[in-house]
């Protein structure tokens, strides 16, 4: 039996935009990927790395949401549809669409960095943002942090919130550039569209 | 300024980034992490346009401010006072105000001669067949304030117009309010989108919205550009809209005017002192497939752009056709599911299909509620091909309400 695969696009802004398949596409954890080469392996991070005239520098795969970061100036209305066909193509192959990382030799620095920034990041999450964001009936979740990027999941409140990205980029952002200076980017995986709760809705005008 | 109700966060956020701009959000409620942001957000009395001003302006002495821009007919006025009181670029507030008061706007649009439908002000209180006495039918009643065509309806005879002046009175729900009685224009509806700089109005498209607006209600649905009008009626759409600029005294940043033509030439509908609303602006890039520089250009990224004297790469659309349809309210009901998304987004030209209702959301149909469940994007060589592809994605979806 074939099961219907639904994938929704969600830009975030011009080089970044979030596809919510509607089936699993990695179950372990978050997977982040820079370049073709570290794609190795993973088919769906091959097909979407050797879109012609895409320039993807960036794939993150977690659950079912796949972030994909561009460089070309091509909208994402465009693009998304190459993007939308390399995920139904390889998720519904027989092969599993991302592998496992390859576990970082011994002595090699950057996991050890990103272990300790998420150490940090999680105590700005714990005693700071969250205790904040619950007075909307919401949370963040720390998901990971690869190579120095934090990658989270809104919830609750902030889940499909009009004001998710003023939270994300006035107020995470900057306490994390304050406190975590070390963290070079942040990543929202959060599917908006399945919010139930939005804390903030928007109505047009 | 981000009312919380915008659905322009997103892209007025991005579009500061991508210009490398530093943002403060003002918003009328605070952000759960406001005290963690102390220059990047503030929560200003949005409602008390007076009392906001001064609040920003004591903001301001600690975290200098270099533009304001407003992103709704609210905060339009908001921002004029701010720039007045900061000496920043920015509208004239009697300007902004006539933009938001319907009936302001049109003694002045009439005054300057701007042809509009007649009109008249009435309060909701009076008697409906005391003032029906001095209607002519076909007419549309009109609030003073509310957005989004919410409480328009049209009345073609006495108990038609009695039953819309209760209805709009309920909408309403304000003691002693007023509301407008225009003369039914007949025609076909277009949308001009604009940036007024110093004083001249720089037209950045012009939309056909091919469903008709004949009532009894006004839901907006299809916009698609580049109008179909014939060149030389778009000059006198554009003529049109460029007098109500005038008259109404606007000197910078966005405009968004529905104008109607018909045998006796255009007519000013309605002009707002703000960018197109909700999700529309995604439909709209500038520069791009141009000669590099400014390629895919967004409508926020030019007005904060121009709001800060930045150089604008191109005030010019692409080349192909684009449409928006902002989704029609299927009925009333709590939404609880939404079926054929990924069908209608494989509808060729399509190119995206936002749903921004939630589950368990309850849908209100017009006139009473004007909050659109979601948006479908459409880009083609022509706007007919544009057209048809909303059309044939929209029918693929299939809204469940219980």
């Amino acid at each position: 039996m074939t099961e219907e695969i639904r994938i929704t696009a969600e830009p975030i802004d011009t080089q970044r935009c979030k596809f919510v398949v509607s089936v699993p596409v990695w179950a372990g954890g978050v997977r982040r990927f820079t370049g073709a080469d570290e794609a190795k392996g993973s088919p769906l991070a091959e097909a979407i790395f050797a879109i012609p005239g895409l320039a993807v520098s960036e794939l993150i795969v977690s659950g079912n949401i796949i972030t994909v970061v561009k460089q070309s100036t091509a909208p994402w209305q465009a693009a998304g549809r190459a993007v939308g066909n390399a995920i139904r193509s390889t998720v519904t192959a027989d092969v599993p669409a991302v592998t496992a990382a390859p576990k970082p030799a011994s002595g090699e620095g950057s996991a050890v960095t990103d272990d300790a920034l998420y150490e940090q990041v999680a105590k700005v999450f714990d005693e700071q943002v969250n205790p904040m964001v619950a007075r909307h009936g919401g949370r963040v979740e720390l998901i990971d942090v690869q190579d120095a990027v934090v990658m989270l999941r809104m919830g609750g409140g902030c889940q499909g919130c009009g004001m998710a990205d003023v939270t994300l980029r006035q107020g995470i952002e900057g306490m994390l550039a304050q406190l975590v200076p070390a963290v070079r980017g942040i990543v929202d995986i959060t599917d908006h569209t399945s919010g139930a709760n939005p804390y903030f809705q928007a109505a047009k005008k | 300024m981000l009312p919380t109700t915008t659905y322009r966060t997103t892209a007025f956020v991005e579009a500061a980034r991508q210009i490398g701009v530093e943002l403060t959000v003002a918003s009328e409620e605070p952000s759960a992490l406001q005290a963690t942001s102390l220059g990047g957000l503030v929560t200003l009395p949005l409602q008390d346009p007076q009392r906001a001003a001064t609040e920003a302006f004591l903001f301001a002495k600690k975290y200098p401010v270099a533009a304001v821009v407003g992103v709704d007919d609210d905060t339009a006025i908001v921002a004029a006072l701010i720039a007045q009181r900061l000496g920043l670029k920015g509208n004239p507030v009697h300007a902004m105000q006539a933009a938001r008061d319907k009936h302001q706007q049109r003694e002045l649009l009439a005054q300057a001669g701007v042809p509009i439908p007649r009109f008249m002000l009435r309060r909701l209180d009076e008697d409906p067949a005391a003032i029906a006495r001095s209607v002519t039918f076909p007419c549309v009643v009109k609030p003073l304030r509310l957005s989004a065509s919410r409480g328009v309806m049209r009345a073609d005879n006495v108990q038609g117009f009695s039953n819309a002046q209760k209805r709009l009175d309920a909408i309403v729900c304000e003691p002693e309010a007023s509301f407008l009685i225009e003369e039914f224009i007949p025609g076909y509806e277009v949308a001009l989108e604009g940036l007024v700089v110093n004083r001249r109005l720089h037209v950045l498209a012009i939309f056909d919205k091919p469903d008709p607006l004949d009532g009894p209600f006004f839901e907006e649905t299809i916009y698609v550009t580049p109008s179909t009008v014939p060149a030389g009626l778009q000059s006198s759409i554009t003529d049109c809209a460029d007098r109500a600029v005038r008259a109404l005294g606007i000197t910078e940043g966005p405009v968004h005017a529905e104008l109607r033509y018909n045998e006796n030439g255009p007519w000013l509908i309605e002009l707002a002192a703000r960018p197109i609303g909700g999700r529309c602006s995604a439909v709209l890039r500038f520069g791009a497939g141009g000669l590099g520089s400014g390629a895919g250009v967004t409508l926020e990224e030019i007005i904060l752009r121009h709001a800060l004297g930045m150089p604008i790469p191109s005030l010019q659309r692409e080349r192909q056709a684009a449409g928006v349809m902002m989704i029609p309210i299927p009925g009333a009901g709590t939404l609880k599911d939404v079926r054929g998304i990924a069908e209608a987004k494989a509808v060729p030209l399509i190119e995206d299909v936002q749903i921004t209702a939630h589950p368990g959301e309850r849908l209100i149909p017009f006139p009473e509620g004007s909050r659109y469940p979601g948006f479908i994007f459409a880009r083609g060589e022509t706007p007919a091909v544009v057209e048809a592809a909303l059309r044939d994605a929209h029918r693929r979806l299939e809204f469940v309400l219980v």
